[in-house]
């Protein structure tokens, strides 16, 4: 379907800064949406928050995982999804900062001795921030990426 | 060498271990489950690691857990404490199979060391007497009955795969025998996942004495003198003390020697402790050996100068013993209460909740093994244990006069503990004299042991 032009620039006048303002708000590296077949999609400049991905040999010292996360306006639409074993973590293909994820999926496996142990999401959404990387070794219970849900924001 | 030691276990001997490994200059990392987050070996800890749930078969049970976190935090050597895994040969098996050392005896000599029937049979072969008892473990009903009446009645049924004082019966007759021993079989197969069971002779007023070993990988087997836990209840042990009141000096000495040279000969390594009952003829027979680090270990610290986790800790390394049987010293008398989240006024029910105030009692020859805080939440999920307070005299008579104040200046509320207990117990003549027998505590009233006690500042 070919696109109307004038549509399309209506669309973006009333959609940006909602978009961009969502950004600010959420700290998401991205957020993309569909409206009568075409698709948008805002991605904001590193803003110099550290994306776990930290190649340390140890794992995290005790402590609570959650104190960890950046406060942000949006907390309560972002959760954390948790390794649900103790060894080291590979993230399913689509788990980058922007992807998206569906309620109940595969997100990542946890390497007990060669057994992968998996991780689901219990929340559907896009993925707002990693916090670790694949091959990292991880801890019980230690939070991998956040998932922000953005339901409300596809009309 | 050992770098770098994963602590796979909780509490007091966490926070043991972590600072034998300190002294070492050896790394160590405190694996901990969900419930222990805020424990005090977490917190000291450079490094720890979260290994599952508060549910102890998904955390400090779990060998893949356990070995999984040992390999995340580049650990060469895992430190199982005791209970838990420290035992599991298995564990140890499949710990050496991804290149780990396991601090204790190899997965071999704990098999051959796992039923304690065999361990009987094997011991008796190598000169310790022991006590008169079925010739391994009993195959059904009808075999114990048999084994039972050659014995004479009262007989005590035990879980080969037990222990801790846990998977015991005694039976007091053919009929109590026919009632019981399917149940005690289901029992000791719920509990250790092994039925089996073996009879032995109960005697009733008998000392526990034990004797701490070690034995390096060539064979060295040395002694660190013995302990006696009489002070039980229910067969768990309460208070520990070196030497026993229960030997004299010469029964001692022999039989200390003989029993380092009975386990070195029998193939076991690493720590360990025989444990004997010391019969009405005062003489001591052997019934179980242990193949870990105990909870009552700093007695023979305190009495030796011998710092028993260190020694475990390089002995399982490879090094040869660092000492001579000479060398081993020892001097004056020690005593430790275990401090436990129990109420003795209760049936001693377990206690779970915050620790409101936590103050430690101190001062000379006092230690205190604690992992304990202020504003701690006692978790409900584990074993009830504390703190160990330990106090050292040149004679008995003045470590139980430093017991008595040191046990006036704990102060633990938040939730009931045994101390008044203890502070009773210090009063009877049985504790005073040394004359204490295992079952004694079940026969006299609590109640009458906590009018004993003195009473603390309110």
């Amino acid at each position: 379907m070919p696109h109307n032009t004038e549509r399309l620039g209506d669309l973006l006048d009333s959609l940006l800064p909602v978009l961009v303002e969502r950004l600010h708000e959420t700290g998401l590296g991205e957020i993309e949406i569909e409206r009568d077949g075409a698709i948008v999609r805002v991605r904001a400049e590193d803003r110099g928050a550290p994306i776990a991905s930290t190649p340390a040999p140890a794992a995290p010292r005790g402590g609570t995982p959650a104190a960890a996360a950046a406060p942000s306006v949006a907390d309560d639409r972002r959760h954390p999804v948790r390794s649900t074993a103790v060894g080291f973590v590979k993230l399913a293909p689509d788990i980058h900062v922007g992807g998206k994820v569906a309620k109940g999926s595969l997100v990542a496996t946890v390497d007990v001795l060669g057994v992968a142990v998996e991780v689901r999401a219990d929340h559907g959404g896009i993925v707002a921030k990693l916090r670790c990387a694949t091959g990292d070794p991880v801890e019980y219970g230690q939070e991998l990426f956040l998932v922000e849900s953005v339901g409300e924001v596809k009309a | 060498m050992i770098k770098r030691v994963l602590i796979a276990n909780r509490g007091e001997i966490a926070l043991r271990i972590l600072r034998a490994c300190r002294q070492l200059g050896i790394e160590a990392v405190v694996a901990y489950s969900e419930a222990d987050r805020e424990s005090r070996a977490v917190l000291v800890a450079d490094e720890a690691i979260c290994i599952g749930p508060a549910d102890a078969k998904r955390s400090y049970l779990s060998a893949p857990a356990v070995i999984s976190a040992a390999l995340a935090t580049g650990c060469d050597a895992i430190h199982p404490g005791y209970g838990f895994l420290s035992e599991n040969a298995a564990f140890a098996e499949a710990a050496a199979a991804h290149g780990i050392t396991f601090i204790g005896p190899s997965a071999e000599v704990l098999e051959r060391f796992e039923s304690k029937a065999a361990v009987r049979a094997l011991l008796a072969k190598h000169g310790l007497p022991t006590i008169p008892g079925s010739d391994g473990v009993v195959a059904d009903e009808a075999a114990a009955a048999k084994a039972a009446e050659k014995i004479g009645y009262p007989v005590i049924l035990k879980a080969s795969a037990g222990g801790g004082g846990r998977g015991m019966r005694v039976i007091q007759s053919a009929d109590d025998l026919t009632q019981l021993f399917s149940l005690c079989t289901q029992e000791a197969q719920a509990a250790f996942g092994d039925g089996s069971l073996y009879i032995e002779k109960y005697l009733i007023d008998t000392h526990h004495v034990e004797v701490q070993i070690a034995v390096d990988k060539s064979g060295t087997a040395l002694h660190f003198g013995e302990r006696d836990c009489s002070v039980q209840r229910r067969h768990q042990k309460l208070v520990e003390e070196s030497p026993s009141t229960a030997l004299t000096p010469k029964v001692r000495e022999e039989f200390l020697v003989r029993a380092a040279k009975a386990i070195g000969a029998a193939g076991y390594r690493n720590l360990g402790t025989l444990e004997f009952l010391v019969g009405p003829d005062g003489k001591p027979y052997f019934i179980e050996i242990n193949c870990r680090i105990q909870v009552e270990h700093p007695v023979t610290e305190m009495v030796t100068g011998v710092d028993l986790v260190a020694l475990q800790i390089r002995l399982a390394a490879g090094e040869l013993m660092p000492m001579t049987q000479a060398e081993v010293e020892r001097r004056g008398h020690a005593i430790e209460f275990r401090l436990t989240a129990e109420d003795p006024a209760m049936e001693f029910r377990p206690q779970a909740g915050e620790i409101t105030t936590f103050r430690s009692p101190s001062g000379p020859w006092v230690r205190f093994d604690s992992h304990l805080y202020a504003g701690y939440e006692v978790p409900p999920y584990y074993d009830s244990l504390l703190a160990k307070l330990i106090v050292w005299g040149n004679t008995r008579e003045e470590a139980i006069a430093r017991s008595r104040a040191a046990l006036l200046e704990v102060e633990i509320d938040g939730v009931a503990t045994t101390r008044d207990f203890f502070l009773g117990r210090l009063e009877t003549p049985s504790f005073l004299n040394g004359t204490a027998t295992t079952g004694m505590l079940d026969a006299i009233g609590t109640a009458d042991i906590l009018a004993a006690a003195p009473k603390a500042r309110a």
